[in-house]
């Protein structure tokens, strides 16, 4: 018999040239009984690698997993559950947002607009009496000239104070 | 891969994983420990891996991140695994043909669990697994060219060094 080809593939599975198929054919071949003289030293090779690929887990390994399987997916719940708070959450934002708008817009509306202010009425006929008791009415009326008499004086004493300045 | 089911798409590639693992770490208990963390990994990350191409690829390279991870760890602590291996060497050979054959079994197993690290991982995916070489360099995250490379030389190698045990009789 020939095996020109099992060796000319034996030749390029070492050379990493084989394809998949090939390489079962190899496997195939080196699994019969009745092996070649010049051949057979290869047949442990290959049957090693039969041997490797039928390794396997015991059958308790499913339990295991899957019982981590589902301890891990509880705790998944728990953690992912959302609170009302965090539910809620972009809407008052969205809500504090339009307050801060609309309160600056009516404050600075209040601020520049002055159109609403009725004119300084300075007809003294329109004057309302400010104090039921003329006594206090006479000491805030002091007090204020006072004020004004202190004010006038300061004036007075800075007044010469900044020509000095002014002329060095 | 939208929707990963644990029983359907993950649990069965338990065995594949669990022999890389094995052929990494040379350790049964580490391996399933390994291809355990494997498992509960993907799952736990299944909602990010939709648009992933491979979801076996996927889980052999964690796989084998994993337990290269752990034969580092394991080495830096014990002596390297791969002096504890050469325990199987000895073993007597027996006069009959069937026991010689075993042996020479034992003895392949050997040449493998002592090639680089890369190589025997390679050669794994390939001649074990049976996948393609573009799968092997994906999960190895290199050159196809590579794996086409370090495959020759692992199976070269494996081929020289039996060749020398049966010619020496070592």
């Amino acid at each position: 018999m020939d095996y020109k080809y099992i060796e000319q593939l034996l030749t390029r599975y070492f050379e990493a040239e084989t394809s998949i198929e090939e390489e079962q054919i190899l496997r195939a071949f080196f699994r019969q009984d009745n092996l070649p003289e010049n051949l057979c030293h290869f047949a442990p090779l290959f049957a090693t690698l039969d041997e490797e690929a039928t390794c396997t887990l015991p059958d308790s390994f499913d339990d295991r997993v899957l019982q981590r399987i589902s301890e891990t997916a509880q705790q998944v719940v728990r953690a992912e559950r959302p609170t009302l708070l965090n539910v809620i959450r972009p809407w008052l934002q969205a809500a504090a947002a339009v307050v801060i708008v609309v309160l600056t817009g009516f404050g600075a509306q209040r601020a520049f607009d002055r159109s609403d202010n009725a004119a300084w009425d300075y007809n003294p006929a329109s004057f309302q009496n400010s104090y039921d008791n003329p006594q206090q009415a006479y000491k805030v009326l002091e007090n204020g000239l006072e004020l004004f008499r202190r004010t006038a004086q300061a004036d007075s004493v800075m007044a010469p104070l900044e020509s000095k300045t002014l002329q060095k | 891969m939208p929707n990963i089911d644990f029983r359907s798409d993950l649990l069965p590639l338990k065995n594949k994983l669990f022999r890389l693992a094995l052929r990494i770490t040379m350790d049964a208990v580490e391996a399933e420990d390994v291809t355990e963390d494997t498992l509960i990994r993907v799952w736990e990350k299944r909602s990010e891996l939709e648009n992933i191409r491979s979801l076996e690829a996927y889980c052999l390279t964690v796989c084998r991140n994993l337990a290269l991870d752990r034969h580092n760890l394991r080495a830096n602590q014990n002596d390297s695994l791969d002096d504890t291996d050469h325990e199987a060497i000895d073993v007597a050979p027996s006069p009959l043909d069937q026991l010689v054959n075993s042996d020479n079994l034992a003895r392949v197993r050997e040449i493998f669990a002592r090639l680089p690290e890369r190589q025997r991982t390679m050669l794994q995916l390939r001649d074990i697994e049976g996948l393609r070489h573009s799968q092997i360099a994906e999960i190895m995250q290199t050159s196809e060219e590579t794996v086409k490379v370090t495959i020759c030389r692992a199976r070269q190698r494996m081929r020289k060094d039996f060749e020398t045990i049966e010619n020496y009789g070592l």
